[in-house]
This record gives structure tokens, C-alpha cells and sequence, in this order.
């Protein structure tokens, strides 16, 4: 069969690779060579740059192919990258990168303090997430290898900004060519300074980078390619990972799968790895539509939604509870907060309270519910559980599906919904992800993921606006911790699950990424220890 | 000459055609509710007042209907498809780097449908009470009313769990991508290629049997096939040379009229098996509601089923010319 | 010929006038046809299992009765449970109602814009058949699945979309099989001899001719509902169907994600589509042997 012959090609080439290396592996082991694919589900990307898109499709090969001034451990630690070293200024305004000074692109030129004025203010101009370079006023670059970013005012969420999936450094002499960059074709065929150059980018097929040979690391990175194979069908990624044709699984997230993977001898599973993601499932309410105004309506269906049940059964325990705005792994989270365990019992007082009697057939009034198109059990799954236990308390649920993305995304940010599930990121500080759902001034029609709840709380606003700038780490939690006991409290949104992501790998492969954006940080360290016989 | 007029007569109603096709299709899609600049900035990840007014301003979406319409006119007429809303490449060059995988698939299930079909229905006709008459009658019946994504589906169960003979998904080993030369890499697509277009042909399969055994028949029993048997030519000449081509004759021009049937098919099996084709790049299109992408291909696929009704018209007036172009 | 493909010829004989007679006949034809007779003994009883099966097996398709994936007969599913923990078995018995439903009215709405425009256009013959045949061919042109699929997304899918947008896209075959039929039947006798008495047109059209054209047309219709039943189902497992009811294509599009550990799932609903369109094609077959004089000659 040919499958067979296939494996004893791969055999053949694998020995002859690890033949010479295995003398010298005592000695110099900086690098491995060889490939690693990986079962790429999140989708084709629209492009590569993550400058001007937000998204994990985007952001993997983008931080392969882009370097960024920091880089992040898993303990939420600043770690050296483009930047050897840097100083935030004592009054918070500024903040000076001492940039490597033998970094180069793809072509070969150098990357200089020019290119990173470039990217910081571009970014601030075009990336979707608008808090994140907001107080950049401006980046002064007083000699090629140094890079002195002025804030307008002071803004701790920076360094966390500074990250490779949220600052490519893109080189100016290549994209500031007068094109508008969001829709600059360029963005298709990118290059940076990244450890890896783009070798081809096939939609619906393939991404696959090369080894980029001049990469300002020595001995990195230590793979000579990665492959990202775009598989779209569930069973295939599945399929792809057992029969060893796909080395890793990044993001990997249905449960089932990641059970039945687990048992397979060759891989291991690990869910580190996502923590500055920071993923959120959750059910939002519209405060604009009745009864959803009254906050005991909103907390009802808090107590009435089953947490345990949905976690237990439909995501086979596979995910930890979120119980609050901030994702449990984030250094600012709190469990101090009202969980709103299942008390059905409590949900019908509250909305009795509320003046909502039952009517000849039991029901209170109906809503309807929304959820991001798919079959994901998370998202179609919790609305439709929804249907027979907020019968329970007397509310009549119609699930309404949109046939595609953009459809949801319309009613949702054009508030044109009672109820949404829906999954949101942190984005590893809550000034970039968490923020533009809760502050009174992010309420804009027709903006999908701002503050479509219409959630308006004055104090939320002062605290969250203090926090923003505030440096003194203790001050800042003990504020984030006031701002999650209010939320929690004043439910605009039922919290139901962290997202399960996993890392599915083969165990051969040594650095899987585990720092806090796994995936979406330069794979530079990843090799294969035993490459498979 | 005749047959010079008459073609440049259908080519002209042709591009009549495809024009009016592409008016219709641009019309409903843009008139459609929805905001295509917020679909766009959606899929970016959000966007404020001023992203959605430069988008607009980029893609025309700030001028009229009338004007938005001419302007695609008279781009497609010089080749120009647009460019995605999606990826933000051109629409052309998205559609091309699909169509090779799509031919492919269409095409294999095609012809391994009409050779196994006419064979099948020329051995039925000879024995009409035989077992493959039967065989016919109950793969025809199964290959119509089995849903073709059923049958895919049913073919990966058993070719990636019972038989892990045949790759159940894509159209390459990634693996092997670079490392295997032309001649392997062939092989290799090939080798992806049998349980997609086994699927996409059982379903024609179904027909062109019945309808080669029909037309076998019938021209088994006229008067020139008894002419030919009573001059004492050998049967396998009969059959294969004289019946053979009135057989295949009415199973090529249903393949003819049928185009945009099986295009239709593709779509549902590329979905299944994961196939990098234009029917995956048409459903993808859609459900991110990538306008200029599903334009492009409509207008495309309109193409070439016109080609298709076309050059089988040609050919038939050529095969048959008992025929006159009449008014 | 059987299974009548679009375009393929159609019955050649002069049709007898006298219908009494020539049904009684063919009736008796069709009875005597054991698969056809199985075909609709299979089909009234799935029509049943889809009016009565609700009021018997009182379980929502959408309710939640145990975990997900259960093997057939766990936990009081006797088709086990699809991928959120529903009743298989229900979910078969509602789904029944979308694909019926959905298939015959979108199968009437192509019978009845086919018929009309083929009948004008055969009958009258002259312009007003040459802008038709342009209508039709253009429609012809545009690929079926992708249309629809199109159209049910700009205006959000229902069944009441998914049926109207199927029958759009298919009414271009009955259009050319009534034109052909038309135009070989207004110049026989019978329909001379009526127009000679000073019988208007419309009269002709569709008490004199469209009778007589009913034979092959009956057989498309028949047909028509399978293809749209496939066509139904395909939508629905694309996702574009309507989510708020069951529906057997639906069932195995949600579902193929987990094909792999639970092949029931995706394949008992499968079976159903099989079984109903089998049957209306074994009708079909029966219906043109019956009513097709030409191959009763046989």
C-alpha cells in the first residue's frame, strides 16, 4: 500500500537526518532540523499581517514571520526579544526599547528604530483594538537602535502590547509605500524579521515558512520548516493527528476530540499555553430590551443557567468555569465573586420579584438567543440547552440561527438581539480585551464585540479608566477586583466557560509553547527531540 | 458558410447571456440586506466610524447601485473581477488557483461515469433479463436517492476506520509536499482523488447506465442493426460499432445539459472530503458573505455551462447531420 | 425509458382521448408493478410516521434527554442521542415533517411555473416563445445548488426560503418537457377539431391540451419531489437550512464532527432520506411504465 511506502520514506530520510547529528548531538544540540506540521483548524487567515487584523488565524503565522520588541514566559514575565532591554520611564510617560542591533528582514535589510515608529503608530492606526496604542502620542527615535515611546498619559497595559501577536515590527521600507495597509496586498506576501519567512501561502491548503537563516538569534530557529496544513473538517483534523500526518494541534478545542486524542500512544495533551488569550464563553444580554433592563431578569437566568451540567456533560469537563469578566488565569482574577451556582428556586423569586407573573401555561415572556454560526457545542450547544431549562423558570427561549458570521455579527453589534452566546478574548491585559466590553463609552452600533450589552455603570467606568493608568501592581488588582464583583453583580452577561483550548502534540516534539500566547509567539525553540521512527 | 454564421450567432446570444446573468446576480446580492463594509471590518475584528468610511471608499461601496454596477461591468469585461472582501486579492486569480482541483474532480467522476455506464448499459441491453439489467436497475435506483454527502460520508467511515486504504480528506500529503517530484505528486493527488470522484460519479453513474441501456435497446432493434446481423457481420462488430454510437450519443448530451447539475454536486462533495475546489472556495464565499468572491464564481460557472451547451450543440450538428438549424 | 432525465425525450405516442378508460388502465399497471407498489406502501408509511409518529413518541427533537453520543438504546433512546444529548429517534420522526413538507411544496411551486411558462410558450408558439425559451435558458444557466444556497442566505433561511428558492432554481426542466409536449399535441386532431368550433384559448391550453400533456408531466412531478427532498436535505446540511426545525440533512451536518466516534448519528438520518426519495423514485418508474404508452408496448 502506498501508505506504507510513504512511512518507510519518511523512515528513510529521517534516519539518514539523525545519522550525522547523533555524535554531535552531545555537543551542539541548537539545532534539529526537520519539519513540523501542524493541524491548523482556526481557518484561512484573510491575510498574515497582524498589524491590521485581530484573530488567531492571522496571529500563528504572523508571529513566525514577525518579531515584536518583547516576548512573554508563562508567568506573565517580560522577556527580551527585539528589545535586549528596556526602561519604563519612573512618571509612566515613557518607555525606551534598546533594540538588538543585528536584527534583519527577510531581504536583508536591517531593522532599525524607524521601522518600529512605524509599526507602533501604524498599528495605533489600523488594528481594530483601539485601546492598546491609543496613548502612544508619539515614538521618538534618537538613534537607530533606540526607540522612545511617549504616552500621553501613563499606561501599563504597553508592555503587555509590546507582544508578538498584538506588534509585529513591520519594515517601513517595504509596506509604507502610500497604500492604505488594511487593504495593502502586501499583507498576503509579508515579510519581517521573524524567525521564519514565508515560503508559500496557499488558501484553504497550506502556510508554509521556511527557516529564516539570518534570524538575529543564533542557533534558532531550530526547525528548518513548519507547515500550517488548513483543515477546516473536524474528522479530518482527527484523522490527521492519529495516522501522524499532523505533528500539533494548536487550539484545539472540542472536547470529544481532545479526549480521544489523548488516548492515543503517541501524543501528549497539554492546555497550557492560553492563558494570555485569555478565551471567555458567555451569554450576553441586551440591557436595551425588556425585561433584560431589570437586573434581577438578568441574574435569574444567571441562577437558572447550570454551569456544572454544561461543563460536566456537554464539554465533557474538559473546561474550568469563568465566573467573571476576567479570565481565571489572568494574574487580575478574582474568585471572589457570586458564582451564581444553579438555584432555580432563587431565579423564580427574582423574577416574581420583578413583577413577571407566570400566565395560563406556565410562561413569564419569551426571548430569543444568538450564537456564533457553527457547530460548536459551546456556542450552539449552551443555546439550545438553554430552551428546556430557562423553561424552568417560565421564559420561553427561540434559538435563532444566523446562516454565516457576518449575519450574527450584524444583529449582535447593530442590537438586534435579546441574548447571544458568544466567545471573547482577553487579550492578556484587560486595557486591550477586556475594557471594550464594559465601558459606557465603547457602546457603538454597528461594532461587533464593543459594548453591545449597553452596559452602563458609572463606578465600572471610574475604576476601569483609574486601572488603565495605574502602575502600582497591588493598587491595580485590588481595582479590577472591585470591578469584577460589580459586574458579576450587576450580571449583563452570564459567564459560563473558559474555552478549553488545548495543545495537542506529537511527543517527539521538545518547547512546546507553553508561555502565556503559546502558539502566537515566534516557534523558535521548537524542535523535534525524537523525530517520529 | 452555414455552420460560421450559426456559430457566430450563438456566440453573440452567448455573451447576451452571460451579461444578463451577471446583471441578475449583481443585483440580488447587493440589494440583499446588510452592510458589506461592517462584514468586512467584522472579520478584521472590529472596527470604528472611521475604518467602515475608508473600507467603503475602497471597495466603491459609497456610490450608487447604477454606478457600482457599470463599474463591475466594465471590469469583468476587461478580465477584472473585483477583489475579495475576505482575503482583499483578486477574485480572478482566487477562482484560477481553484479551478484545476474542481476539473479535476468533475472531471474524473464524469468520464469514469460514462465509460462505466455506457459498458454497463450496452451489457444490460444485450441481455435485457440479465444479472447486470438487474445490477443496473438497483445501483440506478441507490446512485439517484442516496444523498451524494450521505454517500461520502458513508465512504470515509469505511476507508478511515474498517480500510485505511485511500486518504479520506484533502487533495495532497502536506507531508510530502516538495519532497515528492512531479510523477509522485501526481500519484499522490490521484491517490486523494478516488473516494471524491467515486462518489461524485455514482451519482451520474445512476443515469448514464439506464439511459445507455435504454438507447442500446432501441438501436439494437432497429432495421439496420437486423441488416447488419442478416449480412452476417460478427456481433461484437454490431454492437460495439454500429449500436455503440447512437448509444453514447443521448448520454453525452444529457452530460451537456446536466453541467450545472454537477457543478452543484462538487460543492457537496468537496465539502465532504475537504476537497480545495471551487464548489468549497463557493460555500466558503458564501457563509462570510465575500460578495465579489460569489459573483466571480456565479459568473464563472455561468461561463461554462454556456461553453459546455455550446460546444455540445457544435458537436452534435457536426455528429449528426440530420439536422438543420431550423428558426 | 425510466427515471426521466430533464430534457430526455419525451413519450412519443398520440395520447388517447378518452380518460376514463386509459386511467383504470393505468392504474391497474401500476398495481401490478410489486417495487412500485412497495414504494408507495414505504412512502404513506413514512408520511404516517411523520403525522402520527409526534403524538405517539412525545418527545422534542431539540430537548436534551441524556448525554451526548449515546449508542442506540441507552438511556431510553432507542436511536441513541446526537452530538448535544438529543433523541435521535425524535429528531428522525420531526425531521420528517421539513423534508416532506419543504419537498412537496417546492416540487409544486417548480411543477406550477414550469408548466405555465412551458404551456404559453408551446402552445403560442412564435415571440412569445422565443422570450421564453430566452427566460428559461438563462435560468437554465445558473448553477442550482449555488443559487439557492444564495438566495436563502440573502433573505435568511426558513423552510418557506429553502422551498421557494428550490423551486426558482428547478423549474426550467417541466418548463422544456410541457413545451415539447404542447407543441407536439396542439396540432392533432382532437385539438384542431376543438379550435375549429371557436374554442378560446385558454380553453385549449388548459382543458384540451394540458390533460392529454398530464402523463409525463405527472412522472416529473413525481420525480421533482425527490430531486427537491435531496436538494432540501443537502441545504440543510450545508447550514443553510432553517435551525429552528429538525430536519434529516440538518441531523448529519451537525453531527459529521463526530462521525468518527458515533457513525450512528450521522448515518441513521441518512438512511431516512434514502428510503423516502427511494420510494417516490420507485413510484416514478411505476407512474411512466403505467402512464407511458410507448413503453408498454414492450
Amino acid at each position: 500500500m502506498a501508505e506504507f511506502s510513504r512511512r518507510d520514506f519518511i523512515a528513510l530520510s529521517s534516519a539518514l537526518a539523525l545519522a550525522p547529528s547523533v555524535g554531535a548531538a552531545a555537543a551542539q544540540p541548537q539545532q534539529s532540523g526537520g519539519t513540523v506540521i501542524v493541524a491548523f483548524g482556526a481557518g484561512t487567515p484573510r491575510h498574515l499581517n497582524p498589524a491590521v487584523q485581530s484573530g488567531v488565524a492571522t496571529a500563528v503565522p504572523g508571529t513566525q514571520i514577525f518579531a515584536s520588541p518583547l516576548r512573554y514566559d508563562a508567568n506573565w514575565q517580560a522577556q527580551p526579544y527585539l528589545a535586549k532591554s528596556w526602561e519604563v520611564a519612573k512618571n509612566g510617560l515613557a518607555v525606551t526599547l534598546h533594540l538588538v542591533d543585528d536584527a534583519v528582514f527577510h531581504d536583508g535589510r536591517p531593522m532599525t528604530s524607524a521601522d518600529v515608529a512605524y509599526s507602533i503608530l501604524a498599528i495605533k492606526k489600523d488594528h481594530p483594538f483601539k485601546d492598546m496604542f491609543a496613548p502612544v502620542a508619539s515614538v521618538d527615535t534618537p538613534d537607530p537602535h533606540t526607540a522612545i515611546i511617549r504616552l500621553a498619559h501613563r499606561h501599563p497595559a504597553i508592555l503587555l502590547a509590546l507582544s508578538p501577536a498584538l506588534c509585529p515590527i513591520l519594515p517601513k521600507h517595504y509596506f509604507d509605500d502610500g497604500t492604505d495597509l488594511k487593504i495593502n496586498p502586501k499583507n498576503s506576501k509579508p515579510i519581517g524579521c521573524g524567525p521564519f519567512k514565508l515560503a508559500e501561502f496557499v488558501p484553504a491548503s497550506h502556510i508554509t515558512l521556511e527557516r529564516f537563516d539570518k534570524f538575529f538569534i543564533t542557533g534558532r530557529p531550530r526547525l528548518d520548516r513548519i507547515i500550517l496544513q488548513i483543515i477546516d473538517d473536524e474528522t479530518a483534523l482527527v484523522i490527521g493527528m492519529e495516522q501522524r500526518q499532523t505533528h500539533v494541534q494548536f487550539f484545539a478545542s472540542e472536547p470529544r476530540d481532545i479526549d480521544r486524542l489523548s488516548k492515543q500512544p503517541h501524543l501528549a495533551v497539554t492546555d497550557q499555553g492560553y492563558a494570555g488569550v485569555g478565551p471567555i464563553n458567555w451569554l450576553e444580554f441586551n440591557e436595551l430590551k425588556k425585561p433584560l433592563d431589570d437586573k434581577r431578569v438578568r441574574q435569574a437566568i444567571a441562577y437558572a443557567l447550570d454551569r456544572d451540567f454544561v461543563i460536566k456533560n456537554l464539554l465533557l469537563g474538559e473546561a474550568r468555569a469563568a465566573t467573571g469578566p476576567i479570565h481565571p488565569e489572568s494574574p487580575f482574577y478574582t474568585a471572589d465573586v457570586d458564582h451564581y451556582a444553579l438555584d432555580l428556586d432563587n431565579a423564580n423569586r427574582l423574577l416574581d420579584a420583578a413583577g413577571l407573573k407566570r400566565d395560563a401555561d406556565g410562561t413569564r415572556f419569551g426571548l430569543t438567543v444568538d450564537y456564533i454560526p457553527g457547530p460548536s457545542v459551546q456556542q450552539q450547544g449552551v443555546a439550545q440547552y438553554l430552551r428546556p431549562q430557562l423553561k424552568k423558570i417560565g421564559i420561553d427561549v427561540t434559538v435563532r440561527a444566523a446562516p454565516d458570521f457576518p449575519t450574527w455579527a450584524q444583529r449582535v453589534s447593530s442590537w438586534d438581539f435579546d441574548m447571544s452566546m458568544d466567545i471573547v478574548f482577553n487579550w492578556g491585559d484587560p486595557v486591550i480585551g477586556v475594557d471594550r466590553t464594559y465601558l459606557s463609552s465603547n457602546i457603538r452600533k454597528g461594532v461587533i464585540w464593543s459594548n453591545t450589552q449597553n452596559y452602563r455603570n458609572p463606578r465600572v467606568d471610574q475604576l476601569l479608566a483609574a486601572a488603565a493608568t495605574e502602575i502600582d501592581p497591588a493598587k491595580r488588582k485590588a481595582q479590577y477586583v472591585e470591578f469584577q464583583k460589580i459586574v458579576v453583580g450587576d450580571a449583563p452577561i452570564a459567564y459560563v466557560n473558559a474555552v478549553p483550548y488545548h495543545t495537542i502534540y506529537d511527543k517527539g516534539l521538545g518547547n512546546v509553547p507553553t508561555t502565556i500566547w503559546g502558539s502566537m509567539s515566534p516557534l523558535d525553540e521548537f524542535y523535534w527531540e525524537k523525530k517520529p521512527a | 458558410m452555414a455552420l460560421l454564421s450559426l456559430l457566430v450567432r450563438r456566440l453573440l446570444h452567448a455573451a447576451g447571456l452571460l451579461v444578463a446573468v451577471v446583471c441578475l446576480n449583481f443585483a440580488l446580492i447587493h440589494l440583499a440586506p446588510g452592510d458589506p463594509a461592517q462584514v468586512i471590518a467584522g472579520e478584521m475584528g472590529g472596527a470604528n466610524a472611521q475604518i467602515l468610511a475608508q473600507l467603503r471608499a475602497a471597495y466603491h461601496l459609497d456610490q450608487s447601485f447604477a454606478d457600482q454596477l457599470w463599474i463591475y461591468l466594465a471590469h469583468v469585461a476587461r478580465g477584472d473581477l473585483g477583489r475579495s472582501y475576505y482575503f482583499n486579492a483578486p477574485v480572478a486569480g482566487l477562482i484560477a488557483a481553484r479551478v484545476p482541483a474542481t476539473l479535476l474532480l468533475v472531471g474524473t467522476a464524469i468520464v469514469w461515469a460514462v465509460a462505466a455506464g455506457t459498458l454497463l448499459g450496452i451489457a444490460a441491453a444485450r441481455r435485457p433479463d440479465g444479472l447486470v439489467s438487474h445490477l443496473i436497475t438497483v445501483l440506478s435506483l441507490v446512485g439517484f436517492s442516496a444523498p451524494v454527502f450521505w454517500t461520502g460520508i458513508l465512504l470515509i467511515l469505511l476507508f478511515a476506520s474498517a480500510l485505511p486504504i485511500f486518504p479520506v480528506e484533502g487533495m495532497h500529503n502536506i507531508a510530502e509536499l516538495g519532497r515528492l517530484g512531479w510523477w509522485g505528486g501526481m500519484l499522490d493527488v490521484l491517490y486523494h482523488l478516488v473516494l471524491p470522484a467515486t462518489t461524485l460519479g455514482l451519482l451520474y453513474l445512476a443515469q448514464y447506465s439506464r439511459l445507455a441501456r435504454a438507447s442500446m435497446l432501441e438501436a439494437l432493434g432497429a432495421d439496420y442493426v437486423r441488416t447488419a446481423r442478416a449480412k452476417g457481420l460478427p456481433e461484437w462488430l454490431v454492437v460495439y460499432k454500429h449500436a455503440l454510437r447512437n448509444a453514447i450519443l443521448p448520454v453525452v448530451t444529457i452530460v451537456g445539459l446536466q453541467f450545472s447539475q454537477i457543478f452543484s454536486g462538487a460543492v457537496l462533495v468537496e465539502t465532504v472530503f475537504d476537497w480545495p475546489g471551487l464548489g468549497r472556495l463557493a460555500y466558503d464565499s458564501i457563509l462570510r458573505r465575500d460578495s465579489p468572491t460569489i459573483l466571480g464564481i456565479l459568473l464563472f460557472s455561468a461561463l461554462i455551462v454556456i461553453a459546455v451547451n455550446l460546444l455540445t450543440d457544435i458537436v452534435y450538428r457536426l455528429v449528426d447531420p440530420r439536422i438543420r438549424s431550423g428558426p | 425509458m425510466s427515471l426521466a432525465t430533464p430534457g430526455a425525450e419525451p413519450a412519443g405516442a398520440p395520447a388517447i382521448a378518452s380518460e376514463p378508460a386509459a386511467f383504470a388502465d393505468a392504474w391497474r399497471m401500476f398495481c401490478a408493478n410489486r417495487a412500485a407498489v412497495a414504494g408507495l406502501a414505504v412512502l404513506l408509511g413514512i408520511v404516517a410516521m411523520t403525522v402520527i409518529g409526534p403524538l405517539v413518541y412525545r418527545v422534542d427533537p431539540f430537548a436534551i434527554v441524556g448525554a451526548p453520543l449515546l449508542s442506540p438504546g441507552a438511556a431510553g433512546a432507542p436511536l441513541g442521542t446526537d452530538y448535544l444529548g438529543r433523541d435521535i429517534l425524535a429528531g428522525i420522526i420531526g425531521g420528517g415533517r421539513a423534508s416532506l413538507i419543504v419537498g412537496a411544496s417546492a416540487a409544486a411551486l417548480t411543477m406550477l411555473i414550469g408548466i405555465t411558462i412551458g404551456a404559453l410558450a408551446g402552445f403560442y408558439g412564435g415571440w412569445v416563445d422565443q422570450l421564453l425559451m430566452r427566460v428559461t435558458e438563462f435560468f437554465q444557466v445558473l448553477p442550482p445548488l449555488l443559487m439557492a444556497m444564495a438566495l436563502v442566505t440573502l433573505f435568511s433561511p426558513s423552510l418557506a426560503t429553502v422551498a421557494v428558492a428550490i423551486g426558482i432554481v428547478s423549474w426550467t426542466a417541466a418548463a422544456r418537457l410541457t413545451r415539447a409536449e404542447f407543441m407536439r399535441i396542439r396540432n392533432l386532431e382532437y385539438v384542431q377539431a376543438a379550435r375549429s368550433i371557436g374554442a378560446p384559448n385558454r380553453r385549449l391550453i388548459w382543458r384540451v391540451i394540458l390533460p392529454n400533456a398530464l402523463p409525463p408531466l405527472i412522472v416529473s412531478a413525481t420525480l421533482t419531489v425527490g430531486i427537491a427532498i435531496l436538494f432540501e436535505s443537502g441545504l440543510s446540511f450545508l447550514g443553510l437550512g432553517d435551525p429552528n426545525v429538525m430536519s434529516w440533512g440538518l441531523m448529519i451536518g451537525n453531527n459529521r464532527a463526530y462521525m468518527l466516534d458515533a457513525w450512528w448519528t450521522a448515518t441513521i438520518p441518512g438512511i431516512a432520506i434514502f428510503l423516502t426519495v427511494l420510494s417516490i423514485s420507485l413510484i416514478g418508474d411505476g407512474l411512466n411504465e403505467a402512464l407511458n404508452p410507448r413503453l408498454r408496448r414492450r
